[in-house]
């Protein structure tokens, strides 16, 4: 139950997309010598013997940005259909955008000031 | 415009094979980040299958909100879990086949028989339309649940 015939080429786009990499993968798959030696398969560490876990701490300001991008995103999905619509709605409704862009930037403001954007 | 068929069934089997293999992946798979990327995987097909029912719009919010926000956001809460503390062993339990087979029977001959017509103005469009004129005062409160749930996030994570 949906309209195909408009997004042949977004199908085309899509499977000649995805056969790219799995061909490049394959033909240098094929082409080349695999050899599996114990060296070549541990991790490199400045040519020194890998010590300790590969895996860090994860630190609190990863979890700030995230925060912060994902209620800009949600921001953005909702401007979306707004954008959309543009050309068919007055001017009021344009107001009515820029109320809700303006109480986010207070929000991005409160982020910034209180440090949530500080990487060092 | 009727569906053609055996695309609607391609689709179907493919996203329904998908969702199982990743729901089962999601509870059946020790390290819980690799359970976080299946669970992407579940929410990626689920949002496909709305396009077996013409909501294009749909399949590109559940896409951009599930995945690229929800799903990040449960990454980074499991990115806190220490690495020492992952459940070992992995238990394969047994899955009633019978009653999988049931399911997909259920969903493969429910199908509905209407012509689908073509709107003047596409969903989002629509969607846009409607925000904007019917729904402008929640459109407004959005903007305010936004901005206390990022307060509140930051005034908590901050301690």
């Amino acid at each position: 139950m949906f309209l195909l015939y408009e997004y042949d080429i977004f199908w085309a786009f899509l499977i000649i997309s995805s056969a790219i990499p799995i061909l490049a993968f394959l033909i240098s798959g094929v082409l080349t010598l695999i050899r599996k030696d114990p060296e070549k398969l541990s991790s490199y560490e400045s040519g020194i013997e890998p010590m300790g876990d590969a895996w860090l701490q994860f630190r609190i300001r990863y979890y700030m940005f995230a925060l912060v991008f994902v209620v800009f995103y949600v921001e953005m999905v909702f401007l979306y259909p707004w954008a959309m619509s543009f050309d068919v709605l007055g001017v009021l409704v344009f107001i009515e955008a820029f109320i809700f862009v303006l109480i986010l930037i207070v929000g991005s403001v409160y982020a910034w000031r209180k440090g949530a954007l500080e990487w060092s | 415009m009727d569906l053609p068929g055996p695309i609607h069934d391609f689709l179907l089997v493919f996203l329904g094979s998908g969702l199982i293999l990743g729901g089962l992946g999601v509870v059946l798979l020790t390290n819980p980040i690799y359970s976080t990327f299946s669970l992407g995987l579940v929410l990626v097909c689920i949002s496909l299958f709305y396009i077996l029912s013409n909501s294009h719009f749909v399949v590109a919010a559940q896409l951009l909100i599930y995945v690229g926000a929800i799903n990040v956001v449960i990454l980074f809460a499991v990115m806190f879990i220490n690495g020492s503390e992952y459940y070992k062993d992995f238990n394969l339990l047994t899955i009633g086949m019978a009653l999988l087979r049931w399911f997909v029977q259920i969903i493969w001959t429910t199908r509905s028989n209407q012509i689908i017509e073509q709107d003047l103005i596409s969903n989002s469009q629509q969607i846009g339309i409607h925000l904007a004129t019917d729904f402008f005062l929640p459109f407004e409160f959005i903007s305010i649940i936004l901005l206390v749930a990022l307060i509140g996030a930051i005034a908590v994570a901050r301690q």
